[in-house]
């Protein structure tokens, strides 16, 4: 039912492109055939493998740095509530903060290699993960830690058993959002200042009015974002499989 | 007279005002008893009336605004007292009033999880906590999480999860509070036999006076907020009881009217 429900969506969506491509000409919207036809080449002679590596490798290293802070800062900051309570308002200044804005600046700092992506991928992603990380934190249940501690638990094992599986439904709501976002970001970090990657494959096709070029690239962005929380999707699934299902209770 | 397993002497907690509440109030109040090796302890007395603050006092999840807890003659709880050490060393199990078991562990890892904690996660511990499921009818269940439990299977787990690891002292907060009578009987028979076979020393909190001569040596009756030792009760009935039919055992009746009189 839903797998056909998909299929259809999908038909009607390339449909309503197919009629569009149609209606407003080849020189505004490109037709799905062009971006297929496109693709095949890019993927044949390299250049999309060169793009897409590069623009995956930012978006990764940006991630990892950005998002492991965001998730382990939380748990450091559980222990003194006090400090956590000081830093409140800087840490909503910071994210207050346009990151956007921001990029030419990291890129003057950073040079325009892979290192200011790596920057600004983090910069974006630590914010999502860190407060729905504190979020997490700060939702466990007094009497589940009580409970541990009187079977003579230290406060690393609270934190590990107690806070890290209360987080956890909040780490991976935090993922579903910073996972695309590590990926946008490491593309406009591309757009400002870069020589690969499939932001630069799509500001160059700007440039020179490629419309079929500037397709190609959106496509294939939005087609490693569907992957990425694909897999990301399953890993949830399997991490959270103790939760009772919606399905179970009838919600 | 030698020292009691357990003595609390004048103990008081005052809970402050905050918002929501106008006025600090004193939940337990000049508190004194004490409770002997291997007893079975009961106290009944009226919803609200600091019962199970006074066992969080003693299990040293909080601590006290005056008087003091002492174990086998050793301070451990007094307002002026270092660091809390909740449980004490393992020297106090507690079972709670609501649901403590991990929800994203299954049956088994939660009966096992006090031992691994504690490190002594040995084969013949393993053994010891298949025999304890066996014991209370939960083998064939040690993969379901807790959600997937009725309640008065939880309450087995959560009861032998402290049994398994053998605190020399149990703490009971109306364990079987919210269970259906039939269930409720049941774990009570299960809680009498497994004493029976360890008779440890527990402390047995509940507002069902039946439920307190069940079970209890002897029970003491509180009073409302703040909680005083109102009376106290030897409990002479024989053991092994059978907890299904100890309404008609000759004393029951007579101790449930005196009881009930009481707290009225």
């Amino acid at each position: 039912m839903i797998v056909a429900g998909r299929v259809m969506v999908g038909v009607a969506a390339v449909v309503l492109w197919q009629v569009a491509h149609w209606a407003l000409g080849a020189e505004w919207i490109s037709g799905p055939a062009d971006i297929v036809r496109r693709t095949a080449e890019i993927a044949a002679n390299g250049e999309l493998a060169r793009h897409a590596a590069a623009t995956l490798t930012e978006a990764a290293f940006g991630f990892l740095l950005g998002g492991g802070a965001g998730i382990l800062l939380p748990f450091a900051l559980r222990l003194s509530p006090r400090l956590t309570a000081a830093l409140d308002p800087f840490f909503a200044a910071a994210l207050g903060v346009p990151k956007l804005a921001l990029a030419p600046l990291l890129i003057l700092w950073f040079g325009i290699g892979i290192f200011s992506k790596v920057v600004f991928v983090a910069a974006v992603v630590f914010f999502f993960l860190f407060f729905n990380t504190l979020a997490g934190v700060r939702a466990i249940e007094p009497r589940l830690a009580a409970a541990v501690r009187v079977f003579g638990a230290r406060e690393w094992t609270v934190t590990r058993e107690i806070a890290w599986h209360t987080a956890l439904p909040y780490v991976f709501a935090g993922l579903k959002v910073a996972l695309p976002r590590a990926i946008s970001a490491a593309v406009v970090g591309e757009f400002i200042a870069a020589d690969r990657g499939l932001g630069y494959y799509i500001n160059n096709a700007r440039a020179m009015a490629d419309t079929v070029g500037l397709f190609t690239g959106v496509t294939v962005v939005t087609l490693l974002v569907l992957a990425v929380d694909a897999g990301l999707e399953r890993l949830q699934a399997r991490s959270l499989a103790w939760r009772p299902l919606s399905r179970d209770i009838g919600v | 007279m030698s020292e009691p397993l357990l003595g609390v002497r004048g103990l008081g907690k005052r809970f402050d005002a905050r918002a929501g509440r106008a006025e600090a109030f004193w939940a337990i109040r000049d508190l004194s008893f004490a409770v002997g090796e291997r007893e079975l302890l009961t106290i009944v007395g009226p919803s609200g009336s600091g019962k199970s603050t006074l066992l969080n006092l003693i299990a040293q999840i909080d601590r006290p605004t005056e008087g003091e807890v002492r174990f086998r003659g050793q301070l451990i709880a007094s307002p002026t007292a270092g660091t809390l050490r909740p449980g004490w060393d393992r020297q106090f199990g507690y079972v709670t009033q609501d649901d403590t078991l991990l929800p994203w562990r299954t049956l088994l890892e939660n009966v096992l999880f006090p031992l691994r904690v504690q490190n002594r996660l040995s084969a013949e511990m393993r053994e010891r906590a298949a025999g304890l499921m066996h014991a209370v009818g939960l083998e064939g269940f040690e993969r379901h999480y807790p959600h997937e439990l009725s309640g008065g299977m939880r309450k087995r787990a959560a009861l032998i999860r402290t049994l398994v690891y053998d605190p020399p002292v149990i703490l009971m907060d109306e364990p079987f509070g919210a269970l259906d009578a039939q269930t409720r009987t049941q774990l009570q028979e299960d809680l009498l036999r497994l004493w029976n076979l360890g008779r440890k020393t527990i402390v047995f909190v509940t507002h069902d006076i039946a439920e307190a001569i069940a079970l209890g040596d002897r029970t003491l009756v509180f009073t409302r907020a703040p909680a005083r030792v109102h009376s106290e009760h030897a409990i002479p009935l024989a053991r092994p009881r059978d907890v299904a039919s100890i309404y008609t055992v000759d004393g029951f009746a007579d101790l449930h009217a005196a009881i009930r009189k009481e707290l009225a």
